[in-house]
């Protein structure tokens, strides 16, 4: 026989309720026949079926949780992925170089020194495209 | 002559390398989605969801004569052992939220320090003047956000993609074993808290006691009130998990719109219901 399905399973569990109350509602209705000895068996009777129900609605929880796991698994890894971009903007080392960069060039501009804007120029251009072009930046 | 126009050449590059980086820095805003993860992450995890489930077996002895108790002890037992679990299923939405809000966030602000103090350094060495230094100083910061947003952007649109249908499903299982598992079995408890004062009031051989009958109806009625905030407290629980699920669905169907105003709109509507149905769990539960 194939095992519940947690959705099989609640509904047990709720039938097992629904059989305790209806039990439950019978003994309240007929107490006036019931001797204190039949009361008190069929009292035991409705708390073991309410003691099940709870038992099912445990396991059928159970194995959601196991269920999940590979969702978690999926879900953990996108976590670290946004964790470790997180780290990797904290400390974005290339935004500096570019910035660093364009300082020296604007700078070289500013103070009218041609010798070395060439170079700062090239500084720029290779700073700003390896910060554009890095689809992974922790790889 | 060739100097002069090298000198021209760059620094035209420069201002427009400038403009761009202002013009982008202004369109990309990830405002909406900071407040939507902060707010998800808020909500998300309930921890008196796992610690009353795993309590009840022990609540439910006082209703049940001691020849059960050997059972509800080993259904404690079966659910503390799932305790590790519940609590990352919550804990896993939280944990992710909180990335998110953090992409979302960034951390310029040491950054912009160390740009300062670099623009400080330079400036003292080319003797710039200070209407300068400041300039230099303003427009590298812009563009330096300008590029960490562009990266923000890519990795934000990366992450939701990569986790909506984990995240979806992760919500859905949480849901699934707060109405379908919690909430009824809050409900057993309820029907054997009734039946014990049932019993109390109405066996056969129970002498009339009017004092005693009024007071078991009062308690009666202050347990069953106690079952019912917590179910109601669980079932908003379950609600505002429905509101951190739609909300993410749509940052994952829109999220080639992130940084447009329409997009901040819409995402700030769910981030409004989401905080409305986290106000109601809060407020049910300080009853």
């Amino acid at each position: 026989m194939d095992k519940l399905s947690p959705d099989d399973a609640f509904e047990l569990g709720n039938q097992f309720r629904e059989a305790a109350i209806a039990l439950g509602d019978w003994r309240l209705r007929n107490r006036a026949g019931l001797s204190k000895a039949q009361w008190e068996e069929l009292d035991d009777q409705e708390i073991a079926l309410l003691n099940t129900a709870s038992g099912i609605f445990t396991s059928a929880i159970g194995a959601i949780l196991t269920d999940s796991q590979p969702a978690l698994a999926g879900l953990k890894s996108s976590v670290k992925s946004a964790k470790s971009a997180i780290k990797h903007i904290t400390g974005f080392k290339e935004a500096l170089d570019l910035a660093s960069a364009l300082l020296l060039l604007a700078g070289a501009v500013y103070s009218g020194n041609a010798a070395i804007i060439p170079a700062g120029i090239v500084a720029l251009q290779d700073a700003a495209e390896a910060i554009l072009a890095s689809d992974e930046p922790d790889a | 002559m060739t100097g002069s126009l090298l000198i021209c050449r760059s620094f035209a590059w420069t201002l427009a390398l400038v403009f761009f980086a202002t013009a982008v820095s202004g369109c990309v805003s990830f405002k909406e989605i900071k407040a939507f993860a902060s707010v998800s992450a808020n909500a998300a995890s309930h921890d008196a969801l796992t610690r009353n489930y795993i309590e009840a077996p022990d609540r439910r002895k006082q209703y049940q004569p001691e020849k059960f108790h050997g059972e509800l002890e080993a259904q404690k037992a079966r659910r503390e052992a799932q305790r590790a679990s519940l609590d990352l299923l919550q804990q896993t939405v939280t944990d992710y939220m909180q990335a998110l809000e953090g992409l979302a966030t960034g951390d310029i602000r040491p950054y912009d320090k160390s740009l300062t103090n670099l623009s400080s350094d330079l400036n003292d060495a080319t003797l710039l003047d200070r209407n300068e230094k400041e300039a230099v100083e303003a427009l590298s910061t812009i563009l330096a956000r300008t590029v960490t947003a562009t990266y923000r952007l890519h990795e934000l649109k990366k992450i939701v993609e990569e986790s909506n249908q984990p995240l979806l499903d992760i919500i859905s299982a949480t849901r699934k074993i707060v109405k379908k598992g919690i909430a009824p079995d809050l409900q057993v408890e309820s029907t054997l808290v009734e039946r014990y004062y049932d019993n109390f009031m109405l066996a056969p051989d129970n002498p009339p006691e009017p004092v005693a009958m009024a007071l078991a109806k009062e308690v009666r009625a202050e347990a069953l009130g106690r079952l019912e905030n917590r179910l109601r407290s669980i079932q908003a629980y379950g609600v505002v998990l429905e509101k951190i699920a739609g909300g993410h669905q749509y940052l994952y169907d829109h999220r080639d719109m992130i940084g447009d105003d329409e997009f901040g709109r819409q995402l700030k509507q769910y981030t409004g219901e989401l905080r409305a149905a986290y106000k109601s769990l809060l407020d049910i539960s300080r009853e």
